[in-house]
């Protein structure tokens, strides 16, 4: 039997500690817990970012967040700390927010106190701070997951276009904690993918899905489009924009109507347009005052949304400030306000971000309660354990030899690990598909250290170890490479949705039989020399 | 007789019982196809429409009594799930696809209670149009991937007919777990169909291993090398098996489950298709090569 030392200066084994240190050097798990909660998201035109708090790019890797760590000086250590030091704070005072980057002072808004939720009344949007650098996937962390296919075929270009576009509409919604990619299946269709974590707004799925073909029309005639070619500032602060003060709400049949307003200002071509149009269009008075005989509609995706009277002093003339409005409803007035201003918000998203270039249809659509994400998490970790526990089991009964079961171990637990190693690396989102995989790891990893056991125990009766490794190596190479058969279709199939179970079974089982396979080899070699 | 006698001088009316195997799942495969269309049940997340997951301790039966009692024209069925023997749900398959009609599958569970503000449950909405392209794509990826592991398995061993059994092993263990899956009644779904991808790899294992110490270890009579191989792929799969009961036991998600079980399926054939069919090829291929060299020398 050869020296255990020895086990340390061979290279196979020298390399799977080099890159289990790398693993644990990019995955960084916070083994003290990590104070604070994490910035997710930054609404624009909020307190918070006219603070200067910065919204978080989808880029950075989750320990890269800024993490909020008091408030007015009171140390915040988790997310109920942080709801319960923003509802002491006191109207019309300044609120000191401390991040592990720097202290912000944050002007509150009015209407603060009255706020149902005082953080995103702020414009923050925020998580426990994370534990390590692994991203958490949807069915992990909760949210929503919508597949979007376009409805006709669109080039590379479009798609990217489309993405694009997607994106901004999100984060001039407020969501920066988004995942959007393309995907593609083996019939050459397309597909959006998108993954919201941690939100179940129904809007989201509606701002998605439109193609957000936003047009005003006087008759037939078009005087201006959505984007920022026509419109070139839209309002989103309370002193141009809000519930209308001269409509206000009123009391319907089954419940109320409130109009909202905001202002936008329009291009001078746009402006020019409307000036030619309005010309030759005759003024007609009631006792609402005068105005233009024909209205200016609203369309959005080619359905009229609203009409609005134009004053008669707009007659002919270039102005290029005017104001859009529209409405909500709902069973009592706090809840019209809330549907109107939702509808506000939509639409100045769309109105800012402009028209897709291609309408897309919802194809599917995915909402996961967070606290079942954590108990799929906490479940898998559990089934994790006892499964390399059962294997153990299994391997004692067969080898009765701790010196073979124990490195085995250990090899199985190196290969989990390189592949959350590697999964942080790349910026991978973890779900149910990519740990199923990892657990489908394990069984093929143990079967690929038992043949190279039996190789060297029993195999050929020459004593020539590297001869008896190559042997045991050739058939867990030809193993892997049939198992990579399966799974390489998978990674293009399907619109990208089982993508995750083949990514990390062919990342786990390359660090397998490149790194972890052979170092076991080299270690059973030494213990049983 | 001792069943080591019988695996030895019987193997060629022992290679009856996996061709039998195989023919009795293709008899069970047609029969699906022309009782229901489908050479398999098909889930939600194949054929389109929604899965409502509700977290607690809720009776199955009472929602479905229910629910057909509200929807009579809809497509709808529940499911208990259960978790290391105890029920921590239910699932709801129906061909609800429309927000509309989501919704109102919501509210009429909120109406009798079934869900409340504080219960826990996941939505999962597939179009048709998807879940239809979905099993069209996979399927391919399934011919693909048999394709390269037959290639794989060619440039491994270059002789025809070991390298032909190998793939009639992996092909006959994934009908036959087909077959037996249809039987059990379970829908298909995304997650099983990534299994039956991940069964080709798998199945392979205990045969290359078969052929790998068959044809290389030329030193040793044949049995020997069998039987040495039949130790090393046992343990194999005995590993993996207890991997996979873990799996089943204690998995909340239906997904987990369902992978689980077919690879347990798959295994547990496989040991039919390796030990007895593979095994019994190679036997034949090996006294018939041998045969004519014989004859060659006279």
């Amino acid at each position: 039997m050869g020296k255990i030392s020895d086990i340390f200066k061979d290279w196979k084994v020298i390399m799977l500690l080099l890159f289990l240190l790398f693993a644990i050097f990019s995955i960084q798990p916070q083994i003290f817990g990590n104070d604070g909660v994490a910035i997710k998201s930054v609404m624009k035109n909020s307190s918070a970012e006219l603070a200067g708090i910065q919204n978080p790019s989808a880029k950075l890797s989750p320990l890269g967040r800024e993490v909020i760590i008091a408030i007015n000086n009171k140390p915040v250590a988790n997310i109920q700390e942080y709801y319960s030091s923003l509802s002491d704070i006191e109207e019309n005072k300044t609120i000191r927010v401390t991040t592990d980057k720097k202290t912000y002072t944050l002007l509150p808004p009015p209407d603060l106190i009255s706020a149902p939720d005082h953080g995103s009344a702020l414009g923050l949007r925020v998580g426990e701070a994370p534990s390590s650098n692994l991203k958490k996937g949807l069915d992990l962390e909760g949210g929503t997951r919508v597949v979007l296919k376009p409805t006709t075929k669109i080039s590379a270009d479009d798609l990217e276009i489309t993405i694009q576009n997607l994106q901004e509409r999100l984060n001039v919604f407020g969501l920066s904690d988004v995942v959007i990619k393309s995907a593609s299946d083996l019939a050459g269709d397309s597909f959006i993918v998108i993954e919201i974590a941690g939100v179940t707004e129904d809007e989201v799925k509606e701002l998605l899905a439109k193609q957000g073909k936003f047009e005003a029309k006087i008759g037939n005639d078009t005087v201006f489009l959505g984007g920022k070619e026509d419109i070139t500032y839209v309002c989103r602060s309370a002193d141009c924009s809000g519930i209308d003060p001269n409509a206000g709400c009123s009391a319907i049949e089954g419940g109320s109507i409130c109009r909202f307003f905001f202002s936008i200002t329009l291009s001078s071509e746009a402006a020019e347009r409307q000036a030619e149009l309005t010309r030759d269009i005759p003024i007609v008075s009631d006792q609402q005052g005068s105005y233009l005989q024909d209205p200016l509609t609203l369309y959005l995706d080619d359905e009229a949304v609203d009409t609005l009277n134009i004053g008669a002093e707009l007659k002919g003339r270039a102005t290029t400030n005017i104001q859009i409005s529209g409405s909500g409803q709902g069973r009592n007035q706090q809840e019209a306000i809330n549907d109107a201003l939702h509808n506000m918000k939509r639409l100045q998203t769309i109105i800012i971000t402009g028209s897709l270039p291609v309408k897309l249809d919802v194809v599917k659509m995915d909402t996961l309660s967070p606290t079942l994400g954590k108990e799929f998490l906490n479940n898998l970790l559990l089934i994790g354990v006892l499964a390399i526990l059962a294997v153990v089991s299994v391997i004692m009964i067969r080898y009765r030899n701790m010196k073979i079961a124990l490195p085995m171990a250990l090899v199985l637990l190196s290969e989990q690990v390189l592949i959350l190693g590697f999964a942080a690396l790349v910026g991978w989102n973890l779900d149910l598909a990519a740990i199923t995989g990892i657990i489908i790891v394990v069984g093929t990893g143990v079967d690929h250290l038992i043949m190279i056991t039996d190789e060297v125990l029993k195999g050929e009766a020459t004593s020539d170890w590297k001869k008896k490794i190559k042997q045991a190596m050739f058939i867990v190479m030809g193993a892997y490479f049939t198992t990579l058969s399966g799974m390489v279709p998978l990674w293009f199939a399907g619109a990208g949705l089982l993508k995750g179970f083949a990514f990390t079974t062919i990342a786990g089982l390359s660090f397998g039989v490149l790194i972890a396979r052979p170092a076991y080899a080299a270690m059973i070699k030494h213990i049983l020399k | 007789m001792s069943l080591k006698q019988v695996y030895e001088q019987h193997y060629k009316k022992l290679l009856l019982i996996p061709f039998l195997m195989v023919i009795l799942a293709i008899g069970q495969i047609a029969f699906q196809y022309a009782s229901t269309g489908d050479i398999v049940n098909k889930g939600i997340s194949l054929k389109g429409g929604s899965t409502l997951t509700i977290e607690g301790n809720l009776d199955a039966n009472d929602i479905q009594v229910f629910l057909k009692e509200q929807f009579p024209k809809g497509d709808i069925s529940v499911r208990a799930l259960s978790s290391a023997g105890k029920v921590i749900g239910v699932s709801i398959d129906a061909d609800a696809q429309l927000k509309e009609e989501t919704d109102a599958l919501l509210a009429a569970l909120r109406s009798k209670g079934f869900l409340t503000s504080g219960t826990k449950y996941s939505l999962e909405v597939v179009g048709s149009s998807l879940g239809e392209s979905f099993f069209r794509q996979i399927a391919t990826a399934l011919l693909i991937a048999f394709l390269l592991m037959a290639i794989v398995v060619f440039i491994y061993f270059r002789i025809p007919i070991p390298c032909l059994a190998v793939i009639l092993a992996a092909f006959s263990d994934i009908i036959v777990t087909l077959a037996i899956f249809n039987m059990t009644g379970m829908k298909l779904n995304s997650g099983g169909i990534a299994a039956f991808l991940m069964l080709v790899g798998f199945s392979v294992d205990t045969d290359m291993l078969l052929t790998a110490r068959v044809l290389k270890r030329v030193e040793l009579p044949f049995m020997e090398r069998v039987y040495g191989a039949i130790s090393t792929g046992l343990t194999m799969t005995m590993t993996t098996l207890v991997v996979i009961i873990v799996g089943l036991l204690f998995s909340k998600s239906d997904v987990v489950q369902q992978i689980m079980l077919i690879l347990g399926i798959g295994l547990v054939v496989d040991m039919a298709m390796t030990w007895i069919q593979n095994v019994g090829l190679l036997r034949l291929y090996f006294e018939r090569k041998h045969q004519g060299k014989k004859e060659m020398e006279h």
